[in-house]
């Protein structure tokens, strides 16, 4: 038999570089059913090293120094004991790093990775945040930390509680323990929609609410503020969400819905009202007046954030040197823009500044085997946020902007009380699955404008299978791309519900739909088809 | 003179073996890291160790009956404000 002959260049080369895309055969890289590595990914020797010493080194040195200085060691062993969200979901969080990131290389790498630990650092802020004013955690004492945090639904922005900010603390219930959670280990969530249907609740409605509400079924909710504010999360079965809250939390609530309609001025006064209210009940629950300056200056740090966003988007429309893969700009973008103002988003934007501005004066081509410029809409699958990552890999479909980074896209008037209080309203009825999702036909069909403006060709169409207000406009979806001749693949998912449609299934339709529609060849052959059913 | 020429050298040659060790340690400590990395250590052990006992320990955990707790919608006052 004849030998087979080694390249010796060849492998020099590829230990040096990495191997070229088509060569790389990540797929092979999996451990079986759970997802972990064999062994992680070899990128040539610079972004190898990049990614041992300046992501999974960095993250994990300050992630511990994040922890030691916001609330320290002993409150964090004490959350991580007492609740499953934080226990079972964070601990692994580097390899959720590895899923957005894996086959990223050069610039790419590097700027993705500083969102990644933007989300890292606030998030262990809110948790810790929670855990050193959590009654359950003291043996019941109430902390200052206790009376001087402010708790609300993940979908209030987090710029109502700015004219506070010098003096108290605001905490989403369930950014952490829910939200977040599904992107890192998506099996975390499912106690707690089962917990909420085990008392009765039908299966049906979207399971973000069932979650949520699971979390206060299964007595897995800090008491870390003394009353809270809820919203409708912009959706009518979180209203249902709102009931179960109200029930088992027993706190003074303050309810701030987004509206069923927008675009008219009668319910623009109607929200600005709300706030209002809601600013006064704040002031009576505290005995803090209302700070106008303290919330000027926020407004104008985060009109900061929106401002270099906007000339991210300017990057990834014109060029081909937007550094910032699909996960990463869609996770970041929704978290820091609901979130509101933190000092760690503009540390991380000074980062990634300097990287784009050098990806941009060098012409670099971030994602070189881009075959379609792909535009998501409607609401992602939590449980499969870097399917993106995948799909660049294994089809080159690179994902360059979503629905969600782009409905906050508006600055905040300063200048009078009139102005600011009219764009917070508009800031607020614009919540996450409102303007765009559920917030009537001309937000929805935003999508070809936007798709021009991105320069994309393609359309990855989130198909949320327990959304009513999305399954309502399937069809009017679908007659649109044929009139306009747009290549859309309908991505079913049940937003945090592994179980529903599993990560293999959404990849098995992306697969059907390249091969028999596209008729393109994969990058990655070894990617079309593996079984990660356990994996986080 | 030479004796103190002397101590000077060996102090140097102590210290010379201080900063070898410590560039060793570094070394090794590295090298470990690394291997720790690429091989994905730490995640295996969070899957297969970590994660199954902490699972164990939240399903047994008492838990309060949270159905228990009355719904008190007449506890806190009604929020009516006049803007």
């Amino acid at each position: 038999m004849a030998k087979k002959k080694v390249d010796i260049k060849k492998l020099a080369r590829d230990f040096w570089h990495g191997k070229p895309h088509g060569e790389r055969r990540l797929g092979e890289l999996y451990e079986d059913k759970t997802g972990l590595y064999k062994h992680r990914e070899w990128r040539g020797v610079k972004d190898t090293l990049y990614y041992f010493y300046m992501i999974w080194l960095y993250n994990y040195i300050f992630m511990v120094k994040d922890i030691m200085e916001m609330g320290g060691p002993l409150n964090f062993a004490k959350g991580v004991w007492r609740y499953r969200w934080v226990g079972q979901t964070y601990l692994p969080v580097l390899h959720w790093f590895d899923r957005g990131m894996e086959g990223m290389r050069g610039e790419a790498l590097r700027a993705s990775a500083w969102h990644y630990r933007g989300m890292v650092n606030e998030t262990i802020r809110q948790f810790q945040r929670m855990f050193v004013a959590d009654t359950k955690l003291h043996g019941g004492k109430k902390t200052d930390a206790w009376y001087h945090t402010m708790a609300h639904n993940e979908t209030v922005w987090g710029g109502i509680f700015y004219p506070w900010s010098d003096h108290f603390d605001n905490v989403a219930m369930e950014m952490i323990p829910y939200f977040v959670t599904c992107h890192v280990n998506c099996h975390t969530v499912h106690n707690y929609i089962d917990a909420v249907q085990s008392i009765g609740l039908p299966g049906d409605p979207c399971p973000m609410c069932q979650a949520e509400s699971g979390l206060f079924v299964m007595d897995d909710m800090p008491d870390y503020a003394p009353f809270m504010i809820t919203s409708n999360e912009a959706c009518d079965a979180s209203v249902a969400t709102s009931i179960l809250q109200d029930w088992f939390y027993d706190k003074p609530l303050f309810a701030m819905p987004q509206p069923m309609q927008f675009d008219d001025p009668l319910v623009q006064q109607h929200c600005r009202r709300e706030i209002e209210e809601c600013w006064k009940f704040i002031e009576e629950q505290t005995g803090v007046p209302f700070n106008w300056d303290q919330l000027v200056k926020k407004l104008r740090l985060q009109n900061q954030l929106q401002e270099f966003e906007r000339e991210k988007w300017e990057v990834a429309g014109k060029t081909s040197s937007y550094p910032i893969n699909g996960v990463a700009q869609a996770l970041y973008r929704i978290y820091y823009s609901q979130d509101g103002d933190r000092a760690i988003w503009h540390f991380c934007d000074k980062k990634v500044r300097k990287i784009l501005e050098k990806c941009v004066s060098k012409k670099i081509n971030t994602f070189p085997k881009t075959r379609h410029r792909v535009i998501a809409w409607s609401c992602a699958p939590l449980y499969y946020s870097h399917w993106c990552t995948w799909a660049y890999n294994c089809w080159g479909l690179n994902v360059i902007i979503n629905m969600d980074s782009l409905m906050f896209d508006m600055s905040i008037r300063t200048d009078t009380y009139d102005h600011c209080l009219d764009d917070m309203a508009t800031y607020h009825m614009w919540a996450p699955m409102r303007r765009m999702a559920v917030g009537g036909m001309h937000h929805i069909f935003e999508l070809w404008e936007y798709m021009e403006k991105f320069n994309c060709d393609f359309v990855m169409m989130y198909d949320q299978l327990q959304c009513k207000g999305m399954q309502g406009v399937h069809g009017l979806f679908e007659d649109e791309f044929r009139t306009r001749n747009v290549p859309a693949i309908w991505m079913p998912h049940a937003l945090p519900d592994s179980r529903t449609v599993s990560r293999a299934e959404i990849r098995r339709i992306v697969n059907d739909y390249m091969t028999t529609v596209m008729h393109e060849e994969p990058l990655d052959p070894s990617l079309l088809d593996f079984d990660d059913s356990m994996s986080w | 003179m030479k004796k103190g020429k002397c101590c000077k050298c060996s102090l140097g040659r102590k210290l010379g073996r201080l900063i070898a060790k410590l560039l060793g340690l570094i070394l090794l400590g590295n090298v470990a890291l690394f291997i720790v990395f690429f091989f994905d250590l730490d995640g295996k052990l969070l899957f297969k160790v970590v994660e199954p006992l902490l699972k164990k320990h939240y399903d047994n955990m008492d838990r309060k009956d949270t159905l228990k707790a009355p719904y008190d919608m007449d506890k806190y006052p009604s929020y009516e404000y006049e803007v």
